[in-house]
């Protein structure tokens, strides 16, 4: 490819191709303009040419297809830049579309509303999570806003009642506080306590409630000698958002509660969907007293939709089918295909807007 | 075309097809803001019965908080019945907007995607204007994770028989990372096993050290390494196998000893004048000396403007823009220090090498910056060592040239040689696996007894004692400086000032309050502490403006929360975020009642005057 070819293969793509192309490679990408970042890419292009241009076609073949957009109408404006359409579909590989038509927003909008009221039953999940509580620890990894706060609850209040304290932490000062407010109401103020680095409010209470760092700080003390709160009482560790081990700087002090759990106290990791809960589960199996039971599931309770909103107004399915098809992220809806190159296109900062 | 919806428009339209509330992610604070400002003069009015319900809620969660009374927002909520939630602003009104969604009051709330995890926000709708966000100064991609948890609020349970994730775009969205997001499995997580000074010795204090390797070997850490350690074995078991028909022949270890025998062949007959080597350690920084990074030559700092090879010698050379205006061309050996800041440049084909703007921009930049950068983590490659002369002498010593074996050993070498590189490659790889932790937690122990925290044989020392209770970032600094007196005589405005500059580490500019003589000193000794302390522990960035936002605050009881912000262009929020980190540094001094009963003390008295008002409200 002569650099004159490159430059003109370069200027037919969206921008936020660039984009991609330029990350590792070009500092602050996002903020140069297409020009600007054209300029940059091919000055950079030079160190290593081929392997350049290996990273555009690869980037180039995996776009989902893309209408040929209709031959532009009214020639007057975007005249300069006669190279583009034709080119593009050459070295595209067609996209196994599926045949079925595409859905209309009116059947994608269809269902909308508020379910009647219905008397609370818990899921089947949900029961397994406590039932299995019983027997050993347990992992439960299900989509945000499944319910699983109920089985913490419902766990609590079976070790409260059996008279062992429960620790339930979490990764966030707020999402304590919060907690605080919610537990106390379901089992009333005097039984829930909370614990923070300066303060102890109800430090005796059998439900505790604090962030993930206090409870390791309590389990050194523990392990030090100091015996601060009543860990040998201890029935029921609940570590909720526990997919925060793999936060990149606190992610440790999950590690370090679980190793330094005491063995007579069940755990309860809740996280949300995560790739490799199973590793989790057999992590806490192969260091813990008890084996450890996986809970999990993809499926959401209430279904979600896809869609997308042009910036005229224009409401759109995001892809072809109503529901989110799973494994296929190219089954773009063809009408919102289009809206969104059209708006890559008119979007970008080229010599007409400066 | 618009870049990306107007606000008003966006509400417009989810009224119209019945898609509120929602919750609209939006890529910055600013944008947030930004978005309800639109709101100033719409006439989308709620009719008068939400409007009441609104404030009915309101009421009560003021009632609680009374900080949130006057809060700005106010009226557009009522009126509009839209909301702005992000880390500016209080936990209080956090929690307002909280409630208010929950009851059902809100249309929509613009929020940025540090939403926390977990706390029950959900909507109808949610919608999605970004595909990348802001994570340690750089954008990177959403996961499929972070994808699923965004779109996730969307859809309540038992309010909703569908939720809408609905993305609308703005520049430099990526559709197919959110396509990706929405259709494919969260990706597997890893673990992060950080070693502590703190975990160090608080593990050292509860077990003797010929038990730490087992209880290391329980983290989820070495669960993962182990994994990948079996993934290499069972490489190595195809391995051995292929290596089954190049045993041993005439020599036991032919392959060596062809080796060895051909490279000597090799050099000899080359006798290739020795090249000189640049030092690897020039090679390795020199990819990074970039247009923009801000680098320390000799006593001095500037910004890389350009790099090149020098015409004759080839050396690795930099032009320089350096503190006070100069451009130096300077070898890349003179460069002292390479920081991990980079900023922004606009290069150019000629000298200067960028373009004038730009000098000026990054000649401010320069003055601003802090006086102690960290410093970019630069791996050196090992070079090979050449073989040395002594061994090319003797050439006559191999038995190759007449061994019987000699043909069927060439012919093997190239491929029998190649799998045992990669044998060993595994082997090494395997057993890094299973002791990098061990080593890590070796490396810790060796600088704690340096420093007296541990003796020889890996006890706590009377100073390990109380430092051991120090678990937060920064410990090695904080406890050097109790060992060096450096808070002998400060009161607890001072002493509450330095925690904040340590703990924060946020390096966004603003506009704050002056710093007292005796702190501006005090802070001097704790930068020089830290730098001293820097290969040890990445030195904090030690702000002073910031210190100034807590001394004011400690120092001045009568000083109220309004006071307080008007004395910085800090938002709300971080000025609470930052007097709540420097609450939870302070606490962990007051666990030193025991053996430094004065520092506990100040810490106390310090903790009373910071929790009054907003960080009264909340435990
Ligand atoms: N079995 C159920 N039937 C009906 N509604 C339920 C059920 N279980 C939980 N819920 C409701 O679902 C909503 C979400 O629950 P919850 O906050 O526990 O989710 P979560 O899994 O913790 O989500 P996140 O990932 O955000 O932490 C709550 O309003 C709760 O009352
Ligand atoms: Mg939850």
């Amino acid at each position: 490819m002569t650099t004159q070819e490159l430059e003109q293969l370069l200027a037919q793509q969206p921008i936020a191709l660039l984009h991609r192309l330029a990350r590792g490679r070009v500092q602050r990408h996002f903020r140069a303009g297409k020009r600007r970042l054209i300029e940059i890419l091919l000055r950079h292009s030079a160190e290593n040419r081929a392997g350049f241009e290996s990273d555009l076609m690869i980037l180039i073949g995996e776009r989902p297809a893309r209408p040929i957009p209709p031959a532009p109408q009214a020639p007057a404006v975007r005249k300069p830049k006669p190279a583009a359409p034709q080119h593009r579909t050459t070295h595209r590989p067609v996209e196994p579309d599926s045949h079925e038509p595409a859905i209309t927003l009116s059947s994608w909008l269809d269902g909308l509303g508020v379910p009647p009221p219905k008397a609370f039953v818990p899921d089947a999940w949900q029961e397994d999570a406590i039932a299995k509580l019983r027997e050993g620890d347990v992992v439960v990894s299900v989509p945000t806003g499944s319910g699983k706060t109920y089985v913490a609850v419902e766990a609590a209040r079976r070790a409260i009642a059996e008279n062992r304290t429960v620790i339930y932490t979490s990764p966030l000062k707020a999402l304590s506080n919060t907690k605080y407010t919610e537990f106390s109401k379901i089992f009333g103020a005097d039984q829930v306590g909370i614990l923070t680095g300066d303060r102890r409010d109800n430090g005796q209470a059998p439900l505790l409630i604090m962030t993930t760092e206090i409870l390791r700080n309590l389990l050194y003390d523990a392990g030090g000698g100091e015996i601060d709160i009543r860990l040998d009482t201890l029935g029921l560790v609940i570590l909720d958002e526990s997919q925060y081990i793999a936060d990149p700087e606190r992610g440790v002090v999950w590690e370090e509660t679980i190793i330094f759990c005491p063995g007579q106290a069940r755990m309860l990791l809740l996280s949300a969907s995560i790739g490799n809960p199973h590793d989790i589960a057999e992590w806490l199996t192969s260091i813990r007293p008890t084996p450890c039971h996986l809970v999990r599931h993809s499926t959401r309770t209430v279904p979600l939709r896809a869609g997308y909103l042009h910036p005229n107004g224009k409401l759109m399915p995001l892809f072809r089918t109503i529901g989110i098809p799973h494994g296929h992220p190219s089954h773009l809806h063809p009408e919102t295909k289009r809206l969104f190159a059209q708006y890559e296109d008119e979007t970008l900062p080229t010599g007409r807007r400066r | 075309m618009p870049p990306s919806i107007h606000p008003v428009d966006l509400i417009l339209a989810l009224r119209d097809k019945h898609l509120t509330p929602a919750i609209v992610f939006l890529t910055s604070r600013r944008a947030c803001d930004e978005a309800m400002q639109a709101f100033d003069h719409s006439q989308i009015l709620l009719p008068p019965i939400r409007q009441q319900a609104i404030a009915d809620v309101l009421e009560k969660v003021i009632a609680q908080y009374p900080s949130i009374a006057e809060h700005p927002l106010i009226p557009t909520v009522q009126r509009i019945g839209v909301a702005a939630h992000h880390a500016g602003h209080l936990p209080s009104w956090k929690i307002a907007v909280e409630e208010l969604m929950r009851h059902g009051c809100l249309d929509a709330v613009f929020a940025t995607t540090t939403l926390a995890a977990g706390v029950d926000f959900p909507a109808r709708t949610v919608i999605i204007t970004q595909s990348s966000i802001r994570k340690s100064r750089d954008f990177t991609d959403l996961t499929i994770g972070e994808v699923q948890q965004i779109a996730g609020r969307a859809g309540r349970r038992g309010k909703d028989l569908v939720g809408f994730a609905i993305v609308t775009p703005s520049p430099y969205i990526d559709l197919n990372v959110l396509t990706k997001g929405f259709t494919g499995h969260p990706e597997a997580i890893n673990s992060q096993f950080l070693i502590s000074y703190p975990m160090v010795l608080n593990l050292l204090k509860a077990h003797p050290l010929d038990q730490i390797q087992p209880i290391l070997a329980k983290s989820f850490a070495q669960f993962q390494l182990n994994q990948r350690a079996e993934v290499l074995e069972r490489k190595l078991d195809g391995l051995r196998e292929q290596m089954e028909p190049f045993g041993p022949r005439v020599c036991t270890d032919w392959i060596t000893e062809w080796q060895t025998f051909d490279q000597v062949r090799r050099q000899k007959s080359h006798r290739a004048p020795a090249r000189k080597h640049e030092p690897p350690e020039i090679t390795a920084r020199f990819h990074f000396l970039t247009p923009g990074r801000v680098v320390g030559i000799g006593r001095s700092r500037g910004v890389v403007l350009r790099q090149y090879r020098s015409k004759g010698q080839k050396s690795p050379m930099i032009t320089a823009l350096r503190q006070g205006g100069g451009i130096t061309e300077s070898p890349a050996s003179t460069v002292t220090e390479v920081s991990d800041r980079v900023l922004d440049c606009v290069d150019a084909p000629v000298y200067p090498w960028c373009t004038p703007e730009s000098v000026e921009e990054l000649l401010r930049h320069l003055e601003e910056l802090p006086g102690r950068l960290p410093e970019l983590p630069i791996l050196i490659p090992k070079d090979d060592e050449p073989i040395p002369d002594a061994i090319v002498q003797t050439l006559g010593d191999f038995a190759c040239p007449t061994c019987p074996s000699r043909s069927a050993c060439q012919r093997d070498y190239p491929h029998a040689s190649k799998l045992r590189q990669e044998q060993q490659r595994h082997l090494k790889s395997i057993q890094a696996l299973r002791t990098s932790l061990w080593h890590r937690f070796q490396e810790k122990i060796d600088v704690l007894q340096e420093f007296g925290y541990l003796t020889p044989t890996a006890h706590l020392t009377a100073d390990g004692e109380w430092a051991r209770l120090i678990r937060i970032d920064h410990s090695l600094l904080i406890t050097e400086l109790i060992r060096a007196d450096a808070f002998n005589g400060a009161d607890p405005a001072m002493l509450a000032a330095v925690m904040s500059s340590i703990a924060h580490d946020d390096d966004r500019p603003g506009a704050f309050p002056r710093v007292s003589s005796g702190l501006g000193s005090l802070l001097g000794q704790v930068r020089k502490l830290a730098l001293s302390l820097s290969p040890h522990e990445d030195p904090p960035l030690l702000r002073a403006d910031i210190a100034a936002v807590t001394e004011r605050w400690i120092g001045d009881p009568s000083l109220t929360w309004i006071g307080l912000c008007k004395s910085t262009t800090m938002a709300e929020g971080d000025i609470y975020r930052l007097l709540a980190r420097t609450l939870e540094f302070l606490s962990q001094l007051h666990t030193l009642k025991g053996t430094h009963p004065g520092l506990a003390d100040t810490a106390s008295r310090a903790i009373a005057n910071l929790r009054r008002g907003v960080l009264e409200e909340l435990p």
